[in-house]
C-alpha cells in the first residue's frame, strides 16, 4: 500500500487513468453488442471535453486558474460557424490559421490580465467569461447550422482509427516539445511556490503568462472539434464546460494549489467524466439520476486522491 | 489569537497620515461612492431612473444577488469556495414548488424540508473539505450536481407546472409593502440579513473564529478553534442562504427549474470580489451587500441604455475589471521576497 502510495504521490494522475480504465471495463461490458465501429466515434464524441479539460491545466499548473477555457471554445466554435465560413473562407489553410491566432490572442489577454496586471486570476478570467459569452451571444443570438468536409473529416475515421485521436495527440506533442525547454519546469516551480521561484530566478510572470496562451492555443483547438462534432453554433454551453473542464482537471490529479499535475492527468479525468455519463446513458439509467451519481463520483474520486495523496491526514492530530 | 486575526490589518499606529488609508482598508468606501456615482449617472442620463418604481425594482433585485451571496462571503472569510449555490438555488426552487404545488404539503413543512436539505448539503461540504483536505472548489462543484440531480429525483423530473406558494410571490412584487412600508418584504429581510451577519461577524466568538480560521487555519486550531466546525457550520450557512434564496426565487418566478440559479453563482462571486472579500479571509458582508447593489445598478443602467443581453455581458465584464482594478491587484512577487 505504501508502495502504491509513493507511486501516486509521483504520479497523481493515476488515479484517473486507472478509474478510466476500469470504467472504460465495465462500458465494454454493459455494451457487450456495440460494434466495432462504435468505438472511434466514442474517441470523437470525446474530443471538446477532453480539450476543455486539456487546456485549463496549463494556468492550473501555474497556480491560476482559468474560468474562460469554456467560453473560449464555444467562442472558437461560433468563430468558425457564424463568422469565417459564411464571409466564404472554408479553407483549413485560412480557418485553422485564424482560429488558432484567435485562441492564442485571448489567452495572452487573460495572460497579461493575471502575470503582467497583477489581478487574481479569478477574477480576471471571470470578467473574460463575462465578454467572451457575450460575444458569443452576439454572433450566434440562436444555434444555427455550418460546416465544411474537412472539418467533419477531424472527427471521422480512416477504416477503424479515429482522426479525432491524432487532433487531441497534438497538445500532447506541444507539451513534449516544452518539456524539453525549461518552460515546463519553470511553470510548475512558478505554480509551488511563486515566491521562492522568483527569488531562484525563475521568469514567473513569463511563464504564467505563457501557459494562458497555451491555454487559449489548446481551447481553440477544442473549438475546432466542437465544431466538427455539433456542425453547428450553440452559444448556450459555455458556462457548463467550464465547470466540467475543472472537475476533469482535478480527477486527473492536478493540483489546484499549483506546481503539481499535467496534461495526461486531465485527459484521464476527462475520459472518466465522459465515460461515467456514456455508462449512464448505455444503462439507461433515468436521466434524473444521472446528475446525483456524476456528482457522487466526482467528490469520491476528489476525496480519494486528496486522502491517497496527502501525508497530512496521518500526521496531523484532528 | 482570535482577537488579533480579525484586527490584523488595523493595528498600524494611528496617526493622521495613516487615518484615511486605514478607514479606507475598513471601510467600504469605495464601493459606497461608487455606487454613488453610478446612481448619479443613472439619474442624470435616463429618464425615471430615480423615481422610486424603478429603486424598487432594483432593490428587489439586489436583494435576490446579496441574499445568495452572502454564504459565498462567509465561505471566502474562511478561505473557501462555495460552487454549488447556483445548484443549491435550483434545487431548493424545484423543491419548493414541488412539494407545495405537487405534493401539496403545508408551508412550513416544504420550508423546513428545503433548508434542512441544504444543512446537510453544505454541512457535508465543509466536512469533506476540511476532513479530507480536498479543495473546495470541485468538492461543492460535485455536490451541486448531487443537489440538483436529487430535487430533479425528488419532483420526478418536470416540475415547470407546479407552482410555488402565491404569498411567496408577494414577497417580492414591486407593489407590495411592509407594514406600512413602501418596500416590499424581500427588501426588508435583506437589510435584517444584512444587520445579523454584520453583527456575527463583528460581535459573536462565532465571527471571530471564522477570521481566524481564514487567516490562518494552523493558528486558529492553536488557539484552540475547532477549525474542522467552523468549515461545516460555514459552509452549511452558505447553502441554507442559498436554498433561503431560491425559496424566494420560486415565489418570484412562480416555480423552479434546473438552471434558475445559475446567473447568481457567477454574479455572487463578482458582488463578493466587488467588495473587496479576499479569498484569503478578510472583508465582511456589508462590503458584498453593496457590490450587490452596485452590480445590478449597473446593469439596469445598461438595460436603460438599450443594450441588448450580449451587449450588457460584455460591457459588464470590462467594467467589472476596471472598477476592482484600484484595489483587488495583487502585489509583485519581488517585492514579497
Amino acid at each position: 500500500m505504501t508502495g502504491f502510495r509513493a507511486a501516486l504521490v509521483r504520479r497523481p494522475y493515476l488515479i484517473a487513468v486507472v478509474l478510466a480504465a476500469i470504467l472504460l471495463a465495465v462500458n465494454v461490458v454493459a455494451m457487450p453488442s456495440a460494434a466495432a465501429s462504435y468505438w472511434p466515434g466514442l474517441i470523437a464524441n470525446l474530443a471538446p471535453l477532453a480539450f476543455v479539460a486539456i487546456a485549463s491545466t496549463p494556468s492550473v499548473l501555474g497556480g491560476g486558474i482559468d474560468l474562460s477555457i469554456g467560453p473560449q471554445v464555444v467562442l472558437s466554435n461560433i468563430v468558425i460557424v457564424m463568422v469565417l465560413l459564411p464571409a466564404g473562407i472554408d479553407s483549413p489553410w485560412a480557418v485553422i490559421p485564424i482560429v488558432l491566432a484567435l485562441g492564442i490572442l485571448i489567452g495572452t489577454i487573460n495572460g497579461v490580465l493575471v502575470a503582467l496586471l497583477r489581478f487574481p486570476a479569478m477574477i480576471a478570467t471571470l470578467c473574460v467569461m463575462f465578454v467572451l459569452i457575450g460575444i458569443a451571444q452576439r454572433l450566434a443570438p440562436q444555434p444555427a447550422g455550418g460546416s465544411t468536409p474537412w472539418i467533419e473529416f477531424l472527427t471521422s475515421r480512416a477504416g477503424l482509427f479515429p482522426i479525432a485521436a491524432l487532433v487531441i495527440a497534438v497538445p500532447f506533442a506541444v507539451w513534449l516539445v516544452l518539456r524539453r525547454t525549461s518552460f515546463v519546469r519553470n511553470l510548475l516551480a512558478a505554480g509551488g511556490d511563486p515566491i521562492a521561484a522568483t527569488s531562484a530566478g525563475v521568469p514567473v510572470s513569463a511563464v504564467r503568462l505563457l501557459s494562458y496562451t497555451l491555454g487559449g492555443l489548446f481551447a481553440s483547438i477544442g473549438g475546432l472539434m466542437l465544431t466538427s462534432l455539433l456542425r453547428s453554433a450553440d452559444a448556450s454551453q459555455a458556462s457548463t464546460l467550464v465547470l466540467i473542464g475543472l472537475a476533469a482537471v482535478a480527477l486527473g490529479g492536478t493540483a489546484f494549489t499549483g506546481g503539481r499535475g499535467g496534461l495526461l492527468g486531465s485527459l484521464a479525468g476527462a475520459l472518466c467524466i465522459f465515460l461515467i455519463q456514456n455508462l449512464l446513458t448505455a444503462l439507461s439509467v433515468p436521466a434524473v439520476w444521472i446528475n446525483v451519481i456524476y456528482g457522487l463520483l466526482l467528490v469520491g474520486s476528489v476525496v480519494l486522491s486528496a486522502s491517497l495523496l496527502s501525508q497530512k491526514n496521518v500526521r496531523q492530530p484532528v | 489569537m482570535t482577537d488579533t486575526a480579525p484586527a490584523a490589518a488595523d493595528t498600524t499606529s494611528p496617526t493622521r497620515t495613516h487615518r484615511f488609508t486605514r478607514s479606507l482598508k475598513r471601510y467600504p468606501i469605495v464601493q459606497a461612492a461608487a455606487l454613488v456615482v453610478v446612481f448619479l449617472i443613472g439619474v442624470l442620463t435616463l429618464d425615471g431612473f430615480g423615481t422610486g418604481r424603478s429603486i424598487t425594482n432594483i432593490l428587489i433585485t439586489a436583494s435576490f444577488l446579496g441574499i445568495a451571496a452572502a454564504g459565498q462571503t462567509l465561505v471566502a472569510l474562511v478561505g473557501g469556495i462555495d460552487m454549488s449555490i447556483g445548484a443549491v438555488i435550483s434545487a431548493s426552487a424545484i423543491l419548493t414548488s414541488y412539494l407545495y404545488g405537487g405534493l401539496g404539503w403545508p408551508d412550513v413543512a416544504v420550508f423546513s424540508f428545503v433548508l434542512v436539505f441544504a444543512l446537510l448539503l453544505g454541512a457535508a461540504n465543509g466536512y469533506i473539505g476540511q476532513r479530507f483536505g480536498a479543495n473546495p472548489l470541485i468538492v461543492t462543484l460535485g455536490s451541486g450536481f448531487v443537489a440538483v440531480g436529487l430535487a430533479q429525483v425528488i419532483s420526478g423530473g418536470g416540475s415547470d407546472s407546479v407552482k410555488a406558494p402565491e404569498w411567496l410571490g408577494m414577497l417580492s412584487r414591486p407593489v407590495s409593502t411592509t407594514f406600512g412600508l413602501p418596500v416590499p418584504p424581500i427588501v426588508v429581510i435583506w437589510i435584517a440579513l444584512i444587520v445579523i451577519v454584520m453583527v456575527m461577524l463583528t460581535s459573536t466568538p462565532f465571527g471571530k473564529r471564522i477570521y481566524a480560521t481564514g487567516a490562518s487555519a494552523n493558528a486558529a486550531r492553536l488557539a484552540l478553534i475547532s477549525v474542522r466546525w467552523v468549515w461545516v457550520l460555514v459552509f452549511g450557512l452558505s447553502s441554507v442562504l442559498a436554498a433561503f434564496a431560491g425559496i424566494l426565487l420560486a415565489g418570484f418566478a412562480g416555480s423552479g427549474n434546473t438552471t434558475l440559479g445559475d446567473p447568481y453563482l457567477f454574479l455572487g462571486l463578482a458582488a463578493v470580489i466587488v467588495g473587496g472579500t479576499t479569498l484569503d479571509g478578510r472583508g465582511d458582508y456589508l462590503r458584498t451587500a453593496l457590490a450587490a447593489l452596485l452590480l445590478v445598478v449597473v446593469q439596469t443602467i445598461l438595460v436603460g441604455f438599450g443594450f441588448t443581453n450580449a451587449d450588457r455581458q460584455i460591457i459588464f465584464g470590462l467594467l467589472l475589471l476596471v472598477a476592482v482594478a484600484g484595489y483587488i491587484r495583487q502585489p509583485r512577487l519581488r517585492d514579497l521576497i
